[in-house]
């Protein structure tokens, strides 16, 4: 019998168990290794993402601006230092801005070379002019030189993606407007500031001149909207199915049907929002509030399924204990259960919040791809989301918009990892031990 | 050797089913006069699988109860009727007459609520609340609204923890987590929890199988104390406890009640003889 010679046996044992050491801890090595390996690689693919969208993105928080003497001459622009804020509205900024790029270069004739003249600076200047004349109205009749906004092809040449040394032909400024701004180069007039544009003003054909603003306030309103919408619906939900509903087949099929609602496309979510919120109930088109509702429908069912499994994760100690003391069911799961899983609960929502951050094809069903140009003061005003602002940059021919969607996309990542922070912040606040 | 030893014992004596199968009422002194708690067959099944086969019990004022048994018999189900904490399990059915004073605890108009306020409960593992000490005894009181305000209740916490033999361990340090304290101040610190709500009687699960044995000689005392005010059931796996701190006994087996009878008489000279195996440490 094999247990006969306990002495003999014990040796072949040892024996045994040395043998097969080593293939033990080889695979356990392997493993180890293959591990390591995977994460080394989705780490160097992260980091290859990430500093490919920064270096493109990083011109965009550059702005070339070109140094002009404005003659803000009270007679030809028609206003007074006492002029209404309408009035100066009204009046023709235009005119001085090419009038002072006249004056600096008197030599230029004809009806093309004006117009290669008049674009060297952007679109956007005499409004930027307006401005600084509204805020001050006492500059009226005086002059200044003012830092107007360059076009985008300026911009473009003065960063380098438009190369100088190539053939003209090739080139997108002609050799005559490449001559004026380098005159304006070594005049020292043209220089690069950092672009507060982009932070502070909505979308615009203009590269130069667009902004994320409208697309982060958007997002803001849109998020606020689906917070409001699913944390309390999803919570209570979870909170009702793990904790009071009757175990019977209703209650088994909607829970089969919460699972499935999670693998629904989300462009479907948006057909959805189109017919019923819009078409039926008449809720505005591309409005935050709509977009808020539909992004909720979408992260309903990843919040509650969290939430469940959170719910599910509280040891029944804690129930007894409660229940044991004549707590009822409504105070057991409110001044126990619900605070023991609310880390778990907080996760999931959090996660539901950046899917729905990050969400672009159900906006795009109810009318939030508009191109918006004002930032929205509210949930029922027109506006667009980060992930479709840089759909639409990233669809514009303007090489301006290059850097620009590379810059949005950015700003997108810090908002997901600024809601992660909070997300692990708030875990570690409300984790207790037991 | 061994093995061919305990063989033969097995061949001289009857088996246990045989012998459960003779088994027809509980024998000893399960009634008594006026009873706390009287139990009138009672039978327990989760869905199919009958877990108490017809109990009858009764539970006498301020006294000590042990229910002692192998595993799986049934002593901690039947504990569980007692407040109803079977309820929580979905597939549990109790029948029979169950009855706490005159009041039937399975009434349709018991409320589980009203009848765990005067039945209280301290489990297995100590499960303190994840909050303050003080907030861990003070929550019975103030769910119930006992205290009028909070200087009764501040007196109410400090009686509850002298009484479960805690305060002086803890009254520098009342904001400090319940989960904070050792295994056995945890135990107490639930049996503080319970009694802070004042119950009638108190059901004790195996409340120190999971300390060391001076915590398990704290909670023994604590419970030889706590007899003066209250009626006591304790599970217990340790027949030594069960002699230490019990003056009744009551010995389960595979949902029977075997025998119930004074624990000297159970532990000197009990008249079942799976009583007597069970006691001699011959299976368990």
């Amino acid at each position: 019998m094999w247990y006969a010679n306990t002495e003999n046996n014990m040796i072949n044992t040892t024996q045994k168990v040395k043998n097969s050491l080593k293939k033990r801890y080889l695979k356990e090595k392997i493993f180890k290794a293959s591990g390591f390996i995977s994460i080394a690689i989705a780490f160097l693919f992260l980091i290859i993402l990430l500093s490919d969208i920064t270096i493109k993105a990083l011109p965009a928080f550059i702005q070339t601006q070109i140094e002009l003497e404005m003659d803000l001459n009270a007679e030809e622009l028609g206003l007074t230092q006492t002029s209404s804020a309408n009035e100066i509205k009204k009046a023709d900024f235009r005119k001085t801005i090419r009038d002072a790029l006249k004056k600096q270069f008197p030599q230029v004739t004809g009806r093309n070379n004006k117009k290669d003249l008049y674009s060297l600076v952007s679109i956007g200047a005499e409004y930027q002019l307006r401005d600084i004349v509204m805020e001050n109205p006492q500059l009226i009749g005086s002059k200044l030189s003012v830092k107007l906004y360059a076009d985008d092809d300026v911009d473009s040449l003065i960063k380098g993606t438009i190369e100088r040394n190539v053939p003209e032909s090739e080139r997108r400024i002609k050799n005559y407007k490449l001559s004026l701004i380098e005159a304006l180069e070594s005049n020292g007039q043209i220089s690069k500031n950092f672009n507060w544009t982009f932070f502070t003003s909505g979308d615009s054909r203009e590269p130069e001149l667009a902004g994320i603003k409208g697309a982060v306030m958007g997002s803001i309103y849109t998020i606020l909207i689906t917070l409001m919408l699913s944390f309390p619906v999803a919570v209570a939900a979870a909170i009702y199915l793990e904790e009071f509903a009757p175990k019977n087949r209703f209650i088994d099929f909607v829970e089969i049907n919460i699972n499935n609602l999670a693998a629904v496309p989300s462009i479907v979510f948006g057909l959805l929002g189109l017919a019923v919120f819009i078409n039926f109930f008449s809720l505005p088109r591309s409005a935050p509030v709509v977009g808020g509702i539909v992004l909720s429908l979408m992260t309903l069912p990843t919040i509650i399924i969290a939430s469940r499994s959170a719910i599910k994760a509280v040891p029944p100690s804690l129930r007894e204990a409660a229940l044991g003391l004549g707590a009822s069911k409504m105070q057991t799961v409110f001044h126990h259960v619900f605070p023991a899983a609310l880390p778990g609960i907080l996760t999931g929502t959090i996660i539901g919040m950046a899917q729905a951050l990050g969400e672009t094809a159900p906006l795009l069903m109810i009318g939030m791809v508009a191109f918006i140009v004002d930032i929205p003061q509210s949930v029922t005003d027109p506006a667009t989301v980060l992930p479709i602002q840089v759909y639409l940059w990233a669809d514009s021919p303007e090489r301006g918009f290059l850097e620009k969607t590379s810059a949005a996309i950015l700003v997108l990542i810090g908002f997901l990892i600024m809601m992660n922070m909070i997300a692990i912040y708030l875990r570690n606040k409300f984790e207790k031990k037991w | 050797m061994n093995t061919q030893k305990m063989t033969n014992n097995v061949i001289k004596e009857r088996s246990i089913e045989q012998i459960l199968e003779e088994h027809t009422h509980t024998v000893g002194k399960p009634f008594c006069e006026n009873p706390k708690i009287r139990a009138k067959g009672v039978d327990v099944f989760y869905d199919d699988n009958q877990a108490i086969h017809d109990v009858s019990l009764d539970i006498d004022r301020n006294e000590v109860i042990a229910l002692i048994g192998p595993s799986g018999c049934g002593k901690s189900t039947f504990l569980r009727c007692l407040n109803r904490m079977n309820d929580t399990i979905d597939i549990c059915r109790v029948s029979g007459e169950l009855l706490l004073d005159s009041y039937n605890i399975y009434a349709k108009n018991q409320d589980p609520v009203l009848l765990r306020a005067r039945v209280g409960m301290v489990f297995q593992k100590p499960n303190p609340f994840p909050k303050s000490i003080y907030e861990n005894v003070a929550y019975g009181p103030k769910i119930h609204g006992l205290t009028n305000n909070k200087a009764e209740l501040d007196y109410l916490v400090e009686d509850s923890l002298t009484k479960a033999g805690l305060f002086n361990e803890v009254k520098d340090r009342l904001d400090a987590p319940g989960t904070s304290l050792s295994g056995g101040q945890q135990q107490r610190l639930c049996i503080a929890r319970t009694i802070s709500i004042q119950p009638e009687v108190i059901l004790m699960d195996e409340p120190a199988s999971a300390l060391d044995p001076i915590a398990t000689a704290k909670i023994e005392e604590l419970i030889n104390d706590l007899r003066q005010n209250y009626t006591i059931v304790i599970v217990t796996h340790s027949m030594q406890q069960a002699a230490r701190v019990s003056q009744r006994t009551a010995y389960f087996h595979l949902g029977k009640l075997i025998e119930v009878g004074e624990t000297d008489k159970i532990f000197t000279n009990p008249e079942h003889e799976l009583t007597e195996r069970y006691i001699t440490g011959r299976f368990g």
